[in-house]
């Protein structure tokens, strides 16, 4: 478990430091189980970091979607470093960018936090309504504590966790110039278990599912703008000349968007559960993404965001690839 | 429209190279074929985006057909190889989603396989067949 005294002591630390610009991390939202990602300028402000199961956030997303405004002439780029918190999903994020050369090894310095799981925040308010006060968590074993106003509750993991977070493999950052905390003995199975249950049902089955999911979706684009790995400066989406999908909400181009979404994942989703996360109509987004995490470990035995030095699965090929579908 | 009756319309995304020729030679060998098939040529498969697929389920095809050199013969040394991924993949996708695994194909013709060619098509033609009329996400099937 990563100790807040020491967190913030690192963060002290690494704002101090004149390479660097800022810091990413999670400081308390204003009410209830909210917290909020936090740019850190000042050390002073170290104070209100924090890192405990409700910081849900995947920072990645904030390296790469950074406005990088033209330099006025004869002003030097201003080179320092972003430091930025991450979990085990979080930076297996980063090593996708990496790998995909989204952004540099030295434009960052990345304090890792070993994650035991995060809380999938409809299960909590579900457990717990109505509650406006902040709220802190912690892990204990088996369970996370909460600090409610009306006292101390604990309640099973199993119960609050995130799906992802119960199926995780990568609970230690893989990248880290430091980590906080001991290594975490990983518990996934990557049985992708949802995605087999799907897998076994008809065709019509499969297509009543979807369609249901799909026709409810209002095209409010959360899932692109969260992803850490949807940094296109120009999107498919928002290109008009050529307009491959059509703004309007019907079961046609709501398919062909989140067919489209999900194919651009391919091979690089890492499975950090935001899309779903902050999903508005609940589109279970994480079953058409593992179905392709499961599809490339079992056809090419590669997993996003593991190595950095590894080269992006779609611009790469082996000679023996399986084609067994094609005629 | 009865089952006998129904004819589909294929899309088919042949490479400039390979199999848009060997098309080309099942035409002057006058080998006879079902022309069910709308062809669009590009300059190799790998330049196929899967959204192509989609938009063609999207504008009326009942299936699609994508057909390149065979693995090794791209006339851009690769270009196949990564279409072969990328196809794999979406195909393994539509299946997901529920679309028929009949409608999408994909197949390697070369330049000197007219007889081949005629023998995808016909495969081709006979799974849209059995698929029937695609209605799933078919962009003008909607009242607005």
């Amino acid at each position: 478990m990563v100790d807040l005294e020491k967190l913030r002591t690192v963060a002290k630390e690494t704002i101090s430091r004149d390479d660097v610009k800022y810091l990413i991390g999670w400081r308390q939202g204003t009410y209830g189980f909210r917290v909020t990602p936090c740019f850190i300028e000042e050390p002073g402000e170290a104070e209100q970091l924090i890192f405990s199961p409700l910081c849900t956030n995947n920072l990645a997303s904030y390296l790469i979607v950074t406005e990088k405004l033209p330099l006025p002439r004869g002003e030097k780029p201003d080179t320092r470093k972003v430091a930025v918190m991450v979990k085990g999903c979080d930076s297996r994020a980063v090593v996708q960018q990496l790998i995909e050369q989204g952004i540099k090894r030295e434009e960052l310095y990345i304090i890792g936090c070993p994650c035991e799981g995060v809380l999938d925040l409809k299960k909590v308010e579900a457990k717990f309504p109505h509650i406006l006060d902040p709220v802190a968590a912690q892990w204990g074993k088996d369970k996370i504590i909460f600090q409610l106003p009306e006292g101390v509750v604990e309640v099973p993991r199993e119960e609050v966790l995130a799906q992802k977070c119960l199926d995780c493999r990568d609970p230690n950052p893989v990248i880290a110039d430091i980590t906080l905390g001991e290594e975490i003995e990983a518990w996934g199975n990557g049985e992708y278990q949802d995605v087999k249950e799907l897998e076994a049902k008809s065709a019509e089955e499969r297509w009543a599912f979807w369609e249901d999911k799909f026709s409810s979706c209002i095209r409010c684009y959360s899932c692109r703008n969260v992803c850490p790995m949807c940094y296109c400066k120009d999107c498919i989406l928002d290109r008009l000349n050529p307009s491959w999908i059509y703004r309007s909400t019907n079961i046609s181009e709501n398919t062909a968007f989140h067919l489209s979404r999900a194919f651009h994942l391919a091979g690089r989703c890492i499975e950090c559960g935001e899309c779903e996360r902050v999903c508005p109509v609940d589109i279970p987004l994480m079953k058409l993404n593992q179905k392709f995490s499961k599809e490339v470990e079992e056809k090419y035995g590669y997993r996003p965001g593991i190595d950095p030095e590894a080269k992006p699965l779609q611009s790469s090929y082996r000679p023996d690839d399986k084609e067994d579908f094609i005629l | 429209m009865s089952e006998q009756q129904f004819e589909p319309s294929v899309i088919a995304f042949l490479c400039n190279w390979c199999s848009y020729a060997g098309a080309d030679l099942a035409g002057t060998s006058r080998i006879q074929y079902p022309t069910n098939l709308d062809i669009i040529r590009v300059m190799c498969s790998g330049r196929v985006n899967p959204l192509f697929i989609v938009n063609a389920l999207q504008q009326g095809a009942d299936g699609v057909l994508v057909s390149g050199c065979h693995p090794g013969d791209c006339h851009y040394m690769e270009g196949n190889f990564y279409a072969r991924r990328r196809f794999t993949l979406m195909n393994e996708l539509l299946n997901y989603v529920g679309v028929d695994a009949k409608r999408f194909n994909m197949s390697w013709v070369s330049a000197s396989e007219g007889a081949k060619w005629k023998d995808v098509v016909e495969e081709v033609v006979e799974n849209a067949k059995e698929a029937g009329p695609f209605e799933q996400f078919r962009r003008n099937k909607i009242n607005w």
